[in-house]
């Protein structure tokens, strides 16, 4: 299976795996940092509202490393696309596309609906599939581990609602 | 510091944006259990990471010297809500929180709505969390 992104072959997943791992402790050796990257998504709100969540030590102490590694992400992506055959903007969706339809409001109001549950869920949980999934499981945290099986559950079930029941 | 982080960000963006991890597609057939793609990326990265965190914390200091110190993540009912709630925008967007940055620097315009309204159930969560934390029995602020 291609990728959406200029129709590229994946990279193998045991190589991808390993640069996670390497970034993911890397992080905490040189920096002491545990990974966790919903946790940007208050840094960005904690710059805009002022409630007493956003001022919180997990918050506000990780500010130094996460906004720019979140930088990094942004220019990944964009490294990535512009390497493979030049970065330009599109709206192509794989199987949404084929499968779903809906035009581009309507692209845009799925996605702002997906992440409302993705910005809510993972704050509600305390963290993603980068700091629960990776590190906490790699930590052996039962917080951890029961959030990784909550979220691989929700995804198993609207994923399998979406496409084997309704579309 | 500044640009060790960003150095980090961007190989790991890389990597997601490659491996199908920042892939809608590559999301949907994890979730259909028809590729084993996403599964062996994660399943690599804790099968290395576990064993690399558990020599770091037995050698207890980063390269500066300092203590290595990790907080725990604590256990209560908004793991489990949160979780599915999280695996329900995951499914739908075809991201999650990392991968949205990685797709919107691929030039993937509708990643950007992803973000606007991750944003917004974030701020949702900090507005509404005396009532969640009740609900859920999340810490004290």
């Amino acid at each position: 299976m291609p990728l959406i992104l200029h129709g590229l072959s994946p990279i193998h997943w045991a190589a991808a795996g390993a640069i996670i791992s390497i970034v993911t402790l890397a992080l905490l050796f040189l920096a002491n940092k545990r990974l966790g990257l919903s946790t940007g998504f208050e840094d960005v709100c904690s710059l805009a509202l002022p409630l007493p969540y956003f001022q919180r030590k997990a918050v506000v102490s990780g500010r130094g490393w996460r906004l720019p590694f979140l930088a990094g992400l942004l220019l990944g992506g964009f490294l990535s696309a512009a390497l493979a055959g030049g970065w330009s903007p599109t709206l192509a969706l794989g199987m949404f596309d084929q499968r779903i339809g809906l035009g581009a409001a309507g692209k845009f109001a799925w996605m702002f609906a997906g992440g409302l549950f993705i910005g809510f869920g993972t704050r509600l949980g305390n963290g993603c599939t980068s700091g629960h999934g990776i590190f906490g499981l790699s930590n052996l945290e039962f917080s951890s581990l029961m959030t990784t099986i909550a979220f691989m559950a929700g995804g198993i079930l609207t994923t399998n609602l979406i496409y084997r029941v309704i579309f | 510091m500044t640009f060790l982080y960003l150095a980090l960000g961007t190989v790991f963006g890389f990597a997601l944006s490659r491996s199908g991890a920042a892939d809608y597609d590559f999301i949907q057939s994890m979730f259909l259990f028809t590729s084993f793609q996403l599964y062996g990326i994660i399943g690599t990265a804790v099968a290395l990471t576990l064993p690399g965190l558990w020599l770091l914390k037995k050698y207890g200091k980063t390269i500066g010297g300092k203590a290595i110190t990790i907080d725990m993540k604590p256990f209560n009912r908004g793991n489990i809500a949160g979780g599915l709630l999280f695996g329900v925008g995951w499914s739908m967007a075809g991201m999650c929180p990392g991968p949205i940055l990685v797709n919107i620097g691929e030039g993937k315009i509708y990643a950007i709505a992803a973000l606007a309204g991750a944003l917004c159930g974030a701020a949702l969560v900090g507005v509404l969390y005396p009532t969640l934390q009740k609900l859920f029995y999340l810490p004290k602020m």
